[in-house]
């Protein structure tokens, strides 16, 4: 039986409206980096700039060390993605190929973990860090988040669906473990690595709790904690910079997403929840 | 037999080898915090002086008592509500009809309706504090047109959870739509496809057969929508309210951090933390309860 097009219609204009309001603020946000703070406030209603220019890029580049903060972001999102991703491979692999005890006790915990509020560990890993020296710096935002649940839980979706005997097969032959990995599993998972990846490198790039409690001085800052400066300034003069950064600071995720959207969804649609 | 054994030993050292770079981690950032702030809700402490004081339970009377926890928790549930309806309900719906009614433009409807999730908050609470400026944003001035005045949210009670509720939801509504849309493709096409051939309307076929045959994957949506929702709401409450105007807009995530890192009383915080904690672990024990019987689990 096909949908009636009375049904599908009023639908089709909801989700159009929906995308339209989703979107507008990221439209709004590049039209208005690139105005005159004069044009921003007659014409907020127009999207495209009168006398586009560059003026609000050159400010932010020019009041901040903007190159020190980028790079900052950059370092923290490569780091802990690539560290990330080496330990829920090896743990996701631990998980779905070998045998030992307390497996489902010890899956259970780790994946668990996802649900407890990051209140109930800030003040203890704050002590720590600080213990250890490293409050404002990168490090100290990188080091807890060497390992992450949600990378272990998505890699074993995907382990999971190697049919074991290809395991059993290269392990018969008398094949490490480490061989295995790199020439039989590794290729299989690729596509759920690549997105999980992009995934972490997205949220830490636009994480902000962990660094605002850690990163203290502009130079050690991240883009979303430089971007924070400009709401105190709210109705004032720095609006259309304001806009700027926030261009900045959205420009690598969203290039990411767009590239790598097809695996993206993929791993999130086909990985399932369980 | 004993080749057998030494096969075994030999595995679980390879097992240990492999997920020790993953316990390390977290023993020393999630469990041993864990435990530690456990132990902090019972000291009297101010994260600087050498010495804790042991005070027993008195911190967490002393949050029970101030009247300012039950407004906190009242907004909570305002926050819990908000998010549920417009992060959980809406996109059940929106994916049962992209799935079922909607033949067209699917590959874009779920890449547009996603890409806000890859977005920072912080660029999200910055763009929406100047869309939803009450006097001169763009949703002002449009509402002016038809005589309409916009109430200034960030100053009045109700209205400001609500719009920092919305701003959250921006980022967050798509990684669950795409979610529930996978769960619910994933359900056997002869079913629904039957159903139609019967004529049952679409209604029935959400609430008798997607709704049940998608359960376990809308239960993980309902509670990551609040665990996790909370969590995501610190962040425009931090830089646009900070809990603000007098804790209309603060939750229990974020007064933890308030007391902690503000007022610098770590025994509050604590015994906040783990209070909102064992809340949620009583909803997650109650929801299971509650919908156990109808559950299907997919795979």
């Amino acid at each position: 039986m096909k949908i009636k097009r009375s049904v599908a219609i009023p639908w089709h204009i909801i989700f159009i409206i929906t995308i339209i309001i989703l979107l507008y603020p990221i439209v709004f946000a590049l039209g208005s980096s690139f105005k005159t703070l004069e044009d921003a406030y007659n014409n907020v209603l127009n999207i495209v700039p009168l006398n586009p220019t560059f003026e609000n890029y050159i400010t932010f580049f020019n009041s901040l060390p903007a190159f020190k903060i980028t790079m900052n972001t950059f370092i923290i999102a490569s780091v802990a993605t690539i560290f990330k991703l080496i330990t829920s491979f090896l743990a996701a692999y631990a998980f779905v190929f070998l045998q030992f005890k307390g497996k489902n006790i010890l899956y259970f915990m780790l994946i668990s973990t996802i649900f407890i509020p990051f209140t109930v560990t800030m003040i203890p890993n704050y002590l720590i860090i600080s213990g250890i020296g490293l409050v404002n710096s990168v490090w100290g935002v990188i080091l807890p988040q060497l390992a992450n649940a949600l990378g272990i839980f998505l890699m074993r979706q995907s382990m999971k669906t190697i049919p074991i005997s290809l395991i059993e097969a290269a392990k018969l032959d008398h094949i490490g473990h480490a061989r295995i990995m790199k020439d039989i599993v590794l290729p299989l998972v690729r596509p759920a690595v690549t997105s999980t990846g992009i995934w972490f490198f997205i949220t830490t790039w636009n994480e902000y709790v962990w660094p605002v409690l850690i990163l203290k001085s502009k130079e050690n800052y991240t883009l979303p904690l430089a971007l924070q400066m400009y709401i105190s300034s709210e109705g004032g003069t720095n609006f259309t910079v304001a806009m700027a950064v926030s261009v900045i600071t959205m420009i690598i995720p969203l290039t990411l997403y767009l590239i790598f959207q097809k695996y993206i969804i993929g791993t999130f649609t086909s990985s399932g929840i369980k | 037999m004993s080749d057998g054994t030494v096969l075994k030993n030999k595995e679980s050292w390879k097992t240990y080898c492999l997920l020790i770079p993953t316990l390390i981690i977290f023993s020393i950032f999630m469990f041993w915090p864990f435990l530690y702030t456990i132990y902090l809700s019972f000291f009297d402490w101010n994260m600087i002086t050498p010495t804790k004081e042991f005070v027993g339970l008195k911190n967490y009377i002393d949050v029970l008592s101030d009247r300012n926890t039950y407004k906190i928790l009242g907004n909570t549930f305002i926050y819990i509500a908000f998010l549920l309806v417009i992060n959980c309900i809406i996109p059940y719906l929106f994916a049962f009809v992209l799935d079922l009614i909607l033949k067209r433009f699917n590959g874009f409807y779920k890449s547009a309706l996603f890409l806000p999730a890859f977005i920072s908050l912080v660029v999200g609470s910055i763009l929406f504090t100047w869309i939803l400026n009450p006097v001169s944003g763009p949703v002002a001035i449009i509402l002016g047109w038809f005589g309409i005045e916009m109430p200034i949210w960030s100053k009045l009670d109700g209205w400001v959870i609500l719009v920092l509720s919305l701003i959250t939801s921006w980022k967050v509504f798509g990684y669950n739509f795409i979610v529930l849309y996978a769960s619910i493709n994933g359900i056997s096409r002869e079913i629904i496809e039957a159903a139609r051939l019967d004529n049952v309307p679409l209604w029935k076929i959400f609430f008798h057969i997607v709704l049940p045959m998608s359960s376990a994957t809308g239960i993980y949506v309902f509670i990551i929508t609040i665990v996790q929702g909370l969590q995501y709401v610190f962040t425009p409450i931090k830089v646009i309210t900070q809990g603000g105007p007098n804790y209309a807009s603060s939750n229990a995530i974020y007064h933890a951090y308030h007391e902690a890192f503000v007022l610098y009383r770590t025994g509050h915080s604590a015994a906040l933390s783990i209070m909102t904690m064992l809340i949620f672990f009583i909803l997650l024990v109650l929801e299971f309860k509650f919908v156990e019987r109808g559950i299907y689990y997919e795979n």
